[in-house]
């Protein structure tokens, strides 16, 4: 297992916390936690080791396209580069809605 | 032709089915991902855990009756039962019978999608189990326990035990329920006796429809939100009628006694057979020509000074004798040679024990119904396993260590103290139907002496580790070894005898069991609970062995709204 941080500045809140996603074969779960500290936290745990390169060039392209203040925590069980954007992608539109569908 | 778009719970995550059932808008979620509470043991052994350990509670309205959903996720490790997740189970189901007990019905609904034990926690799943096991017995008294198996993954390994125990079942053609999964049973048992590749006959064994058709489900459904919903309603009105199979103890028993598996029953036959089930005629299971001897017989033989065994089953031994004065029931499970069972001639837990333990445990129930001091019960335990084999299986094993599990439950709730020896292997299914509904446990400190969930070698398979790699984990994390002295770290044991010879015990060594049982005794009579909580009181269970299981029950109690 292995753990990776990555910090970015940021500028917009998010109303709300949001869940995506499970630790499943090649899937991954997202929190997404709003702050107050005009930075992008990004705390991952991934159980395949060796791809940090990867993982740097993923979450750099999503912060990018999204800007959030927010501490994001990612529990990944072997999900490809696409499936990790589509859910990080997934849990910031239910963060940054306001209404809950449950 | 118009058709009707339909609203899939099979296909949804755990969370999602448990929102899907409840009322819109009622619902909210007890230790969400946001608590982080999360097994502190799969971490320990370098895999990644969920913040939610796979089991979701929710709280909420089912058109308009106070319900709470507890939703397992298949999708992480197979839906295993970890400490953290079975305490969320166990707890949950312990919180709503104590608001029952108070007056304030609230319906429980489990939705299943597990392989069993999770095994990287093992014993912790046992434990788990067997609390979950405790609750569901008492609950059921007071309101309906609603299991329902969407499918995926279905409903396995121990927790096909609980599954057992539920007031009513719900399956889709898609669930599957059975105990020893497919490919454990042809792992243990050979491709001759099942092919787990084979899945037209696996769904033919142990799918919703079949299951339905052997009268071992009451309703199974299409996959469809309001079917799942109408289908739990019409269990809490009463349409459904209950049937309380583990109560059906000579039904079953006599249908499987006069079974013949010299030849394989095919799974319409197999239905055939559970249809007819109340028109059995008695046969007897003939008494084998040579004994073998095992611990289990040893101790029995010890502990009722050599007495004659009532039991009608050669493999199960019944007799009551006192200890230290007191009136007890000894139990023990043994080999037989010559059982037609041939998956159980090892001294297995089987289709024939699970149901004879219950038997011989109602009897003891029924007989002492009218009594303040009700008896001793004394499970010797020296079980290798459940039965492996395709029979099994397709006769519902799971439901005959259900019965078991109900009968020890229900004597101990009923004031019976239950003490359990272990005095040999205890392992897996086979120690859930006898011996962890015991009030108190006790054992020989003995390096014949094992505890644990599954074969190492089943265990690497499944887990897709070497077994050199299990036994390194197992130093980390003590519920994944097989000793009694890691057993013990978890605080479940009451006691544990040192010095006794086993295999030839000495009159003094006798004397030694005998005082250990007696001081369990005592200190039953002295606490005077009839639940599984002192597991989670002793000192090391306090300190460290249930640190987790005891942290979510507290956080269960304040976030209970």
């Amino acid at each position: 297992m292995e753990k990776l941080i990555y910090t970015f500045p940021a500028s917009k809140t998010v109303k709300r916390p949001s869940h995506v996603g499970v630790v499943g074969s090649g899937d991954l779960e997202v929190l997404v936690e709003p702050n107050n500290s005009n930075e992008t936290i990004v705390e991952i745990r991934t159980g395949i080791t060796g791809f940090q390169d990867t993982w740097k060039k993923v979450i750099e392209r999503f912060v990018s396209q999204h800007d959030i203040s927010a501490f994001i925590t990612v529990n990944d069980f072997g999900a490809t580069p696409g499936v990790v954007s589509i859910r990080l992608a997934q849990a910031v539109e239910v963060s940054v809605n306001d209404s809950n569908d449950n | 032709m118009t058709q009707m778009i339909t609203e899939s719970l099979v296909e949804s995550l755990a969370r999602e089915r448990a929102f899907q059932l409840l009322d819109k808008g009622s619902a909210y979620e007890i230790l969400s991902p946001f608590d982080r509470l999360e097994s502190p043991h799969l971490a320990a052994q370098n895999i990644v855990p969920q913040y939610d350990d796979g089991m979701i509670i929710l709280k909420g309205t089912l058109n308009g009756k106070p319900t709470v959903v507890v939703s397992i996720e298949g999708n992480f490790q197979g839906g295993g039962i970890g400490e953290v997740s079975g305490a969320k189970l166990a707890g949950t189901l312990e919180k709503v019978l104590k608001e029952c007990k108070e007056g304030n019905i609230i319906y429980p609904v489990i939705i299943y999608d597990t392989g069993g034990v999770r095994l990287q926690e093992a014993n912790y799943g046992l434990l788990s189990i067997a609390e979950i096991s405790a609750a569901i017995v008492e609950l059921r008294e007071y309101v309906p326990v609603v299991g329902i198996i969407p499918g995926k993954i279905g409903s396995f390994g121990g927790m096909s035990l609980t599954a057992g125990l539920c007031s009513a079942l719900i399956m889709t053609r898609e669930g599957r329920l059975g105990m020893n999964g497919p490919e454990v049973v042809e792992q243990e048992a050979g491709i001759r006796e099942l092919d787990s590749r084979n899945k037209q006959l696996i769904w033919k064994m142990i799918g919703g429809a079949i299951r339905k058709e052997m009268g071992l489900a009451d309703i199974v459904i299409e996959d469809d939100v309001p079917n799942f919903k109408n289908a739990i309603l019409s269990i809490w009105n009463g349409e459904v009628e209950l049937k309380h199979r583990t109560k059906n103890i000579n039904q079953y028993l006599t249908l499987i006694k006069s079974l013949n598996i010299e030849e394989k029953i095919s799974p319409e036959q197999a239905t055939d057979i559970l249809k007819g089930i109340n028109n059995v005629e008695n046969t007897d299971v003939p008494t084998p020509s040579e004994l073998v001897n095992s611990r289990g017989r040893i101790w029995f033989n010890l502990l009722t000074e050599n007495k004659q065994s009532i039991s009608e089953i050669p493999s199960v031994l019944v007799a009551d004798t006192e200890i230290n004065g007191i009136k007890a029931r000894i139990i023990a499970v043994v080999p037989n040679p010559e059982s037609k069972f041939y998956r159980a001639r090892k001294g297995e837990v089987g289709l024939l024990e699970g149901w004879t333990i219950a038997k011989y445990v109602r009897q003891a129930i029924e007989e002492d119904a009218h009594l303040n001091e009700k008896r001793l019960i004394l499970p010797v335990v020296d079980v290798p396993s459940q039965a492996f084999g395709y029979h099994e299986e397709l006769f519902g094993i799971y439901l005959s260590c259900s019965a078991a599990v109900d009968a020890y439950a229900t004597a101990r709730l009923a004031g019976h103290p239950i003490v359990a020896a272990v005095v040999g292997n205890a392992i897996s299914g086979a120690f859930l139907s006898h011996g962890m509904q015991a009030n108190r446990l006790i054992s020989l400190n003995d390096d014949g002496v094992n505890v644990h969930v599954m074969s190492k070698k089943s265990a690497a398979i499944i887990t897709q580790r070497t077994i050199e790699e299990l036994d390194i984990a197992a130093k980390d994390v003590p519920s994944m070894a097989y000793d009694i002295q890691s057993f013990k770290k978890l605080g479940a044991l009451y006691s544990l005898i040192d010095g006794v010879n086993a295999e030839e015990p000495s009159v003094d060594d006798s004397a030694l069991v005998i005082e250990a049982i007696y001081s369990a005794y005592e200190d039953i009579k002295k606490e005077n609970a009839r639940d599984l909580s002192y597991r989670l009181k002793t000192e090391i269970a306090v300190s460290s062995g249930r640190v987790a299981s005891i942290k979510v029950r507290e956080m269960i109690e304040q976030q209970w709204k």
